[in-house]
């Protein structure tokens, strides 16, 4: 575990390095120009817009920053030949690959934390109200985030940067909407359409599962059960797509 | 081949195996070491991802390393000498073969506990500066960090980028990025030393310097393995070479030995050659250079050595010098290749 810890603070280095911290600088001034453009216009109901467009906006950034940071990490390593000083020390394969998605994951974790504190800060200074449910709503977009890295992770283990981002986008997009998919393929399709819409739907992450944004934005409490079920759910869909990862990184040859 | 590897794969040859309960106390005999590195009929086959058409990239390669020694591996461009060490680092898995590094396989991360690694061009995190790079590298190998941190000091110092240690690796040169390479390679106190072109890179002093610490690691007990283009320096440095053309190891053994069949031509050096002698050597088949005011005549054995001395002496032709020009490893090498009809790629 030291091993895949120490890969885990180099990406981090690596990343915040790279100035991807801008990113919150950019988000922070959109936010304060956004709550106080909307406050005029909204009818009393710029906080909640405010919070909304914010927890949402910071949602889909963390979200493109880990897809698109994360669909060139691994290839770069590769790219660049760094891995086979790496791989040529005494590290697991998929220790490797772990160090690599806790630091993506934790990177983008970050990210996503400051900008939160941002739309809570702006929503506190602008409407007087602090947005106390935007924290529970932060940690299952973590848990959300978490999926997203650990396919993106798998993606990258074995296809190009463009297939990675591609896939992984596709997969995310598809598991916002794994509802409405299954719901569509009972409306009369033929039973095998209705055999793989299931397949299909028991296998896309279900995204929705981490969205609270809407409870946020009403100030409905969140019960404790739903927490609980989100964590258990994103917890145990990242562990098996690592595994995946790892086994598929496993077998990769590097020539 | 290494008769000491078992068919377990698992399980290192040359460890003492369970006894059990009443079993006879087995007798004491030595057991002979493991050799640090061994590949038994090792062959690597690539496919086309686009055609599927196979490329062999190492065939049937048989090698042992002894414990302590320099080992070169040489080849033309493309003779597989960087896939033999992928095989050798686990970053490639042989299509039939056996490997066994410290009796592990490769694949075992424990085999790379002891092992240090050069690759050819290195290329490290150009984030990071040289002292972050070293404390990765000592966390990557299990070493505490003090220890670490320590080694490391040591090593940029030795390899003379103590100066440069806080430095973004982004602004290094070719030839510090080589010197880091070596200083990663060196941290954990290898017992293997695999280098893929350490020279590379290096200007002349660099290259002696380097010379310097892979003698200084071989008088340590470190086996070394390294690949090298640069012929001359290899013959300066290695106890044995292998030639590998086309996959395939041609040529194995001591660098003596290689060079056995040793002088190779006398070249006698002489003053004032008179017209008639000059023909009489040319028509005899010697070969006469002309270097200014001097002649190089080259003769092939030590009969004709002889009588072209007691002609010259004769002839009243002042001497300059007599030196015996011995086979090369560059001449070797080439004369391996031609006799394998070239190079394969």
């Amino acid at each position: 575990m030291r091993r895949a810890l120490a890969i885990t603070r180099n990406t981090i280095r690596e990343v915040l390095r790279e100035r991807v911290v801008l990113v919150l600088a950019v988000f922070g001034l959109a936010m304060a120009l956004g709550a106080q453009a909307l406050a005029p216009l909204a009818l009393g109901e710029g906080r909640k817009i405010v919070i909304d467009f914010g927890l949402a906006g910071s949602s889909i950034l963390a979200t493109l920053l880990a897809v698109f940071l994360g669909s060139t990490l691994l290839h770069k390593e590769l790219e660049r030949r760094t891995v086979y000083a790496v791989m040529a020390k005494p590290i697991r394969r998929e220790e490797f690959l772990l160090g690599k998605f806790l630091g993506l994951w934790g990177t983008s974790g970050l990210l996503l934390a400051g900008m939160t504190g941002i739309v809570i800060a702006a929503v506190t200074l602008f409407y007087a109200t602090t947005p106390w449910g935007a924290v529970p709503s932060l940690g299952l977009t973590v848990l959300e985030l978490g999926i997203v890295t650990a396919l993106v992770t798998l993606f990258s283990a074995f296809t190009t940067p463009a297939l990675t981002a591609f896939f992984a986008l596709a997969m995310v997009t598809a598991g916002h909407f794994a509802e409405d998919l299954r719901y569509f393929a009972h409306q009369g399709a033929a039973p095998v359409v209705k055999i793989l819409c299931d397949a299909v739907y028991w296998m896309l992450p279900h995204l929705e599962v981490f969205n609270i944004r809407g409870l946020v934005v009403h100030d409905v409490a969140v019960e404790p059960a739903r927490l609980l079920f989100a964590a258990a759910y994103g917890l145990l869909y990242m562990i098996g797509v690592l595994a995946l990862a790892g086994a598929v990184f496993r077998r990769r040859e590097f020539r | 081949m290494d008769d000491r590897m078992t068919q377990d794969s698992k399980r290192p040859v040359g460890r003492t195996a369970r006894r059990w309960p009443g079993s006879p106390t087995p007798r004491l005999r030595e057991v002979e070491p493991l050799a640090p590195l061994a590949l038994a009929s090792v062959s690597k086959t690539y496919r086309n991802p686009m055609t599927l058409r196979p490329f062999e990239a190492v065939r049937d390669v048989s090698l042992s390393l002894e414990r302590g020694e320099i080992f070169g591996l040489l080849g033309p461009n493309g003779a597989g000498k960087t896939t033999t060490i992928k095989l050798v680092l686990g970053l490639a898995r042989p299509s039939s073969g056996r490997i066994r590094v410290d009796g592990r396989d490769p694949m075992d991360p424990g085999s790379r506990r002891r092992l240090g690694y050069l690759p050819e061009n290195p290329c490290f995190y150009d984030h990071l500066s040289a002292l972050e790079y070293l404390e990765l590298t000592g966390d990557l190998f299990g070493l505490p960090g003090a220890v670490a941190r320590r080694r490391a000091q040591v090593l940029l110092d030795r390899l003379g980028l103590a100066g440069h240690a806080r430095k973004p690796l982004r602004k290094y040169s070719k030839g510090m990025t080589q010197r880091l390479g070596l200083a990663q390679a060196l941290l954990n106190e290898p017992a293997l030393l695999i280098l893929d072109e350490p020279m590379s890179g290096l200007d002349p002093i660099g290259r002696a310097e380097v010379k310097q610490l892979l003698r200084e690691e071989r008088a340590r007990g470190t086996t070394i393995l390294m690949s090298s283009h640069v012929l001359a320096e290899t013959e300066s440095i290695c106890d044995r070479v292998g030639i590998l053309n086309g996959g395939r190891l041609l040529d194995v053994g001591p660098v003596p030995d290689l060079l056995a069949s040793g002088v190779r031509e006398w070249e006698i050096a002489a003053d004032g050659l008179p017209d008639r002698l000059l023909r009489d050597l040319e028509s005899a088949g010697h070969r006469v250079e002309r270097v200014g005011a001097r002649f190089i005549v080259r003769v092939e054995s030590p009969q004709a050595l002889q009588g072209v001395l007691r002609e010259l002496c004769e002839a009243r032709v002042f001497i300059h010098g007599v030196e015996a020009r011995r086979r090369t490893l560059e001449e070797h090498f080439v004369e391996v290749l031609g006799r394998d009809g070239g190079t394969d790629r």
